[in-house]
């Protein structure tokens, strides 16, 4: 008996069941019972079917070309790299931290550790390399994937299929060197970008914002996200090619402008807050009115220097902190030096006020921005946790040397309050906006700590030293 | 063995085993650390009066507490290891206790430390590990005792044959029945069929054709839907010839034969396999290519861990596999060795026409970390799997088995992925559970390699490609 004889003929009753399909008396061996004759059946077709080779699918899916010119992490940091980003009780400071340096050093991690670390990958996909978003992407449907490639390499012909964070930097970039140029470039693909990129692309008009965007913003008014059209308004505005900024309206109704000094009189001016608005809110209050306002319109509307605007509002804080959050918007890190020479709290200010992005800012601009706000602290250095975690998530650096002074000289790590010593927040959060010429020091200020609980930072450290000073590469 | 991180976090039972250990790596903790003949050992200050006792084997990563913690090993062992690894705390070097030796008589040694220690403890007094000490009686031989013992123990053989033979009887006309019904019935129903005979099966002291059939429905579901009722026919068939040739062991070779009953569920024990000395011993230096974990319907996991040999042995087995069972409760999973060890011991196999499981003889050279290559044939997947053919030419109901290849590559058809031979076109689906770990290797060319072939599915354990080591996680 053949194989072929026994697919014909006795895989169809094996399969239906030998009472309606009985095998072919032919087929079994004379000398055996019907019964025994069935399971020799069975035994043979199934050794017959456990040599046939697996079937070779008609084609494969052809995977994507990935240009990835990163080099890959140094094999001896994987290991560590792992165990760290899988660690159960590791806050998110640690992941922010390598993300960053990955970026920043042009490394990524090895091919074979993605599926490893796969919620690092996902989270930060961005800043990992093509690999990593290739990776990130996966699961999604290729109409909804991009071209994997060097972001480095971005030009007018590719820009648009980066990630939405390498565009807004690449346009950023461009609106520097040639804002028309960086207009067309958003004009050519407005019309399929959804609500986020487009508030996104338009932040970038920020930057190099003249009466040659004024036709584009125009066509604004119609656009769907609320969002996008306030914008897009508040730019019209201070271009002064529109009617009166409502938002300008609904703040200056709030400023109380009055005169004091005998003998020279000075503009003064402060907030009136709403009577339904507590104290606690008031923050809160003055970021959501003052949001669509600019330095510019204010000062026009007053008919001062952005300079006589500050020190108008030097006996108000909430209009302090309303310019402070105004600079910030602006990246006016000029004017908020000035804003925070009179208002030194403003770090907890704009913490309590709920600020959340220092929006298209450079990361020099942000370390900047980090100094400003960070410097009066610098004899009472703030021990609220949520302060500095706050500190590192919105500026999403490390810390420029001169903060990190400061914590260090203050020995912010002891005297923090007792039940928060040394705990996993406070020594991560502090590994993880070390820059690399303190991280001596602060490994000397860990050690007082109980090792058990200083595990984590001292291998972030490690970690960070390695990606630092050993890169390798296939 | 050197203890490293890697090693002692594979061994931990869970994260929090870990941190607990952490807390304990303060010396001041530790009365006694001390350390002589690849031993370590210690004393925990814990929270009662008397310390615990800690004892590491530093060439298999052994371990003893006698601490009443339900975790192996405890964060106890686990601290000592740490400190061990770590290398920053001082071990005095003394010579073994008696405690130490006493444990290290006890082990199922493998180690020259431990026969020696054995032969050692034999001569004298046993001083327990425990600081109370348990006095044990010993019985001196008693000729007619062990005569009437023989008897019974072949009393109680013919007895389990006659049930083996009626129980194989059940299962031919339970075989009948499903033949009748049709596989695809079969497959609707395979969960309750299956359980029904098994125990059946177990009440006829035939274990492993129960646990085969226990088995089986799960390994069905894994497969597709279409592809099941044939599965369905591959499984009961080889059901099927195992009862065949266990009733016909006496006309059958006797390596098969031996396979035979050990299909059906009779074990050798380890002491009776390397007491025996016409089982096959193979002296060499092994590679650790794969450890598989399984947890099973008896509470028990199952680890084993794949050996390849390294040096030449003309006409000796290639690989070999340890199998170790471990209270799922006790938490661990993995056995002594990590992926990437290399060991020298001599290995007896189990008596079979395809020797597969064995057990480590003698142990020259405790497990390192290398990063050297595997030293793989130089034979594509093509030509390994027509070894496997030829295996399963000789043993019908041949289970899992490794299989080599070089220049292959991954593949992907939709969710699928395969390992996938150039030269011959021969793919293999690689297991479900693998598509996440493995799809990184579909972006590379060519890869050189080993896995573990079910007769279904490929589990990739070991690669070895452009971008470096891969390894099944």
């Amino acid at each position: 008996m053949n194989l072929t004889t026994l697919h014909a003929k006795v895989l169809p009753s094996l399969l239906g069941g030998t009472s309606r399909h009985p095998i072919p008396g032919e087929v079994i061996h004379p000398s055996s019972s019907s019964s025994d004759g069935t399971l020799e059946m069975l035994s043979l077709m199934g050794q017959a079917l456990r040599f046939e080779r697996p079937a070779t699918p008609e084609s494969f899916i052809v995977e994507p070309e990935i240009k990835d010119e990163r080099k890959i992490i140094a094999d001896r940091l994987r290991r560590p790299l792992i165990r760290l980003l899988t660690s159960k009780n590791a806050t998110e400071h640690p992941a922010r931290a390598l993300a960053r340096a990955f970026d920043r050093l042009r490394l990524r991690p090895h091919p074979f550790d993605l599926p490893l670390i796969d919620a690092f990958v996902r989270s930060n996909a961005e800043k990992l390399g093509p690999t990593a978003q290739h990776w990130a992407d996966r699961q999604k449907p290729e109409a909804e994937t991009q071209s994997y490639f060097d972001p480095e390499l971005l030009d007018e012909s590719n820009w648009m299929q980066a990630a939405l964070s390498r565009r807004v930097a690449y346009l950023e970039e461009r609106r520097r060197d040639d804002a028309n140029a960086a207009r067309a470039l958003v004009e050519s693909t407005w019309a399929q970008e959804e609500a986020d990129a487009r508030f996104r692309l338009l932040q970038v008009f920020q930057t190099g914002l003249s009466m040659s965007d004024q036709s584009f913003l125009s066509t604004l008014d119609k656009d769907r996200a609320p969002r996008v059209r306030a914008l897009a308004a508040r730019f019209l505005a201070r271009l002064g090619a529109s009617s009166e900024n409502p938002a300008l309206a609904a703040c200056l109704e709030r400023i109380k402008q009055s005169q004091s000094g005998l003998l020279r009189k000075r503009t003064t001016l402060q907030i009136e807050l709403p009577a339904n608005v507590k104290d606690q809110a008031a923050s809160r209050w003055i970021l959501q009115t003052f949001a669509d306002v600019s330095l510019g319109e204010l000062a026009g509307a007053f008919k001062v220097t952005e300079k006589e605007l500050i020190d108008a509002a030097a006996k108000s804080d909430p209009l302090l902190l309303a310019l402070a959050l105004i600079a910030t918007n602006e990246h006016r890190l000029d004017v908020l030096e000035l804003v925070v020479a009179k208002l030194p709290n403003a770090w907890e200010l704009m913490f309590e006020a709920g600020l959340d992005t220092l929006g298209t800012m450079t990361g020099s601009e942000r370390q900047r921005w980090e100094e400003i706000v960070v410097h009066p602290y610098r004899k009472d250095v703030p021990t609220t946790y949520s302060l500095w975690d706050w500190l590192h998530r919105i500026t999403d650096t490390e810390a420029p040397a001169s903060a990190m002074e400061i914590a260090l000289h203050a020995k912010l790590l002891t005297k923090v309050p007792e039940n928060e010593r040394g705990s996993g927040p406070w020594v991560e959060m502090m590994a993880a906006i070390c820059p690399a010429s303190q991280r001596q020091e602060l490994r000397e200020q860990l050690n007082q700590f109980d090792q058990s609980q200083s595990v984590t930072p001292f291998a972030l450290l490690d970690i960070l030293d390695g990606m630092e000073n050993d890169r390798t590469h296939v | 063995m050197s203890l490293t991180f890697e090693r002692i976090e594979a061994l931990a039972p869970d994260q929090a085993s870990l941190a607990a250990a952490r807390k304990l790596l303060k010396s001041s903790m530790w009365p006694t650390l001390a350390e002589g003949e690849g031993l370590v050992w210690g004393e925990c200050q814990g929270s009662g009066a008397t310390p615990y006792r800690v004892v590491i084997n530093e060439a298999d990563a052994g371990y003893k507490c006698t601490c009443p913690s339900r975790k192996f090993p405890c964060k106890h062992a686990l601290a000592l290891m740490w400190m061990r690894a770590d290398g920053s705390t001082a071990f005095a070097s003394v010579s073994v206790p008696d405690w130490v030796k006493d444990w290290l008589s006890r082990r199922r040694g493998t180690s020259n430390a431990a026969s020696k220690a054995e032969d050692e403890a034999k001569s004298k007094t046993k001083p327990s590990i425990r600081l109370t000490e348990i006095h044990e009686a010993r019985a001196d031989a008693d000729p007619k005792a062990e005569q009437r013992a023989a008897a019974a123990r072949e009393r109680n053989r013919l007895e389990r044959e006659a049930a083996v033979m009626a129980g194989l009887e059940d299962l031919d006309t339970w075989l009948s029945d499903q033949v009748q019904h049709g596989m695809a019935n079969f497959v609707a129903q395979t969960a309750q069929a299956c359980r029904t005979i098994a125990q059946r099966l177990v009440d006829a002291k035939a274990p492993g054709l129960a646990g085969r059939l226990d088995a089986l429905p799960t390994r069905l579901f894994t497969l597709p839907g279409p592809a099941r009722p044939s599965a369905a026919i591959r499984e009961l068939g080889q059901v099927h010839l195992i009862s065949q040739a266990y009733r016909r062991t006496s006309e059958l070779p006797a390596l098969i034969s031996a396979d035979a009953r050990q299909a059906v569920g009779w074990s050798v024990t380890r002491e009776a396999l390397l007491n025996d000395s016409d089982a096959l011993r193979v002296d060499a230096k092994w590679r650790v290519f794969a450890v598989l974990s399984e947890a099973q319907p008896d509470r028990l996991r199952r680890v084993e861990t794949w050996l390849w040999r390294q040096s030449v042995a003309d006409g000796m087995p290639q690989y070999a596999v340890l199998i170790d069972f471990v209270p799922i409760s006790t938490g661990a999973a993995v056995g002594g060795y990590l992926v990437g060890d290399q060991i020298e011991a001599e290995l007896t196999f189990y008596c079979s026409t395809i020797p597969l499981r064995a057990q480590i003889s003698t142990l020259k050279r405790g497990a390192e970390q290398t990063s050297d290559p595997l030293t793989l044939p130089d034979e594509g997947l093509s030509t390994s799997y027509a070894k496997y053919e030829h295996a399963l030419a000789q043993l019908p109901w041949l289970g899992t088995i490794p299989l080599t290849f070089r220049a292959a590559s991954v593949r992907r058809h939709g969710e699928q992925f395969y390992l996938y031979d150039d030269e011959s076109g021969l793919s293999l689906p690689m297991h479900t559970s693998q598509a996440n770990h493995a799809s990184p290797l579909a972006s590379l060319d060519r890869i050189d390699g080993i896995g573990l072939w079910n007769g279904y599915e490929f589990t990739l354990a070991w690669a070895q490609t452009q971008l470096g080591r891969w390894m099944r996680s």
